[in-house]
């Protein structure tokens, strides 16, 4: 579809409608080794009940939705509510039962342990 | 010019579809795809509410623990500074840091002054909550008509 057509598309599904909660990008840092991929993301004020991490199809999706309590009268403010999402593509060589994820103040914190076919192997030179 | 706040809206969407035009451009080129469009920023965003007798604050700092924070307050002069310290592990390869490390600050004027001695401050989720009482003289009075 070209972005003409899109553009228009988009135009179209456009009815009124009420606000709906900001999407953000959430800033993140990936490392790797032999044995997993680590994914740091920070998503500040997000409670643990509130995050979801879903791996599909080679694609890892992290999403968290930040809700504060009650809103006073802002004199001031620079963040509101807020949904951070993310889409990764994750290589197929993921064990996908053993990701494990930890929460600890407002960083979300991935561990994507590589399967054991996929870790890189020493070859034994055996001598004739 | 815009009778609508759904043109508004349309006007981001639109936007946002740039944005996504954009980021695959710069995904082909193999740099990240989750671009931020953004000013990169090291010192914490700040909200500020105020709420009869107290002001609050709320700061982002993510990863941050309570050591890593110092908040000074002077009559209507409030301080935040703090250290993110990087957490990369060791023997790992980077692919991608975003996450900002480094030391920042940020300053503030309060509208009015606040009892320093008084002051509440709680780390929880990666936000930083400060409660301000206000100054006796600064506090609102409820005044009886007679």
């Amino acid at each position: 579809m070209d972005k003409a057509q899109e553009i228009a598309k988009q135009d179209e599904k456009n009815i009124e409608k009420t606000r709906e909660i900001y999407e953000a990008t959430p800033a993140v840092d990936i490392y790797e080794n032999d044995d997993e991929i680590l994914l740091h993301a920070d998503m500040p004020g997000v409670v643990k009940k509130d995050i979801a991490v879903d791996i599909d199809n080679g694609t890892l999706s992290i999403s968290g939705v930040r809700k504060f309590e009650t809103e006073k009268a802002a004199t001031y403010e620079e963040f509101s509510d807020v949904e951070y999402v993310r889409s990764f593509s994750v290589p197929q060589t993921i064990d996908v039962e053993k990701v494990e994820a930890e929460l600890k103040n407002g960083v979300l914190r991935l561990h994507l342990p590589k399967s054991e076919a996929a870790k890189p192997r020493q070859i034994e030179i055996k001598t004739a | 010019m815009f009778t609508k706040l759904n043109d508004i809206d349309r006007l981001f969407g639109t936007m946002n579809l740039l944005q996504k035009s954009l980021d695959n451009i710069y995904r082909d080129h193999g740099k990240s795809s989750g671009y931020r469009w953004e000013f990169e920023q090291t010192a914490p965003r700040i909200n500020l509410y105020e709420n009869g007798d107290n002001f609050e604050i709320r700061a982002e700092v993510p990863g941050l623990k309570k050591d890593d924070l110092n908040v000074k307050i002077q009559g209507n002069y409030l301080e935040i500074t703090g250290e993110r310290g990087s957490d990369t592990p060791e023997g790992y390869k980077i692919h991608k840091t975003e996450r900002g490390v480094g030391s920042f600050s940020r300053s503030l004027t309060l509208p009015a002054d606040v009892d320093s001695t008084r002051v509440e401050a709680t780390l929880k989720d990666g936000v930083l909550y400060l409660t301000l009482p206000k100054h006796e003289a600064a506090k609102p009075k409820k005044i009886s008509i007679s």
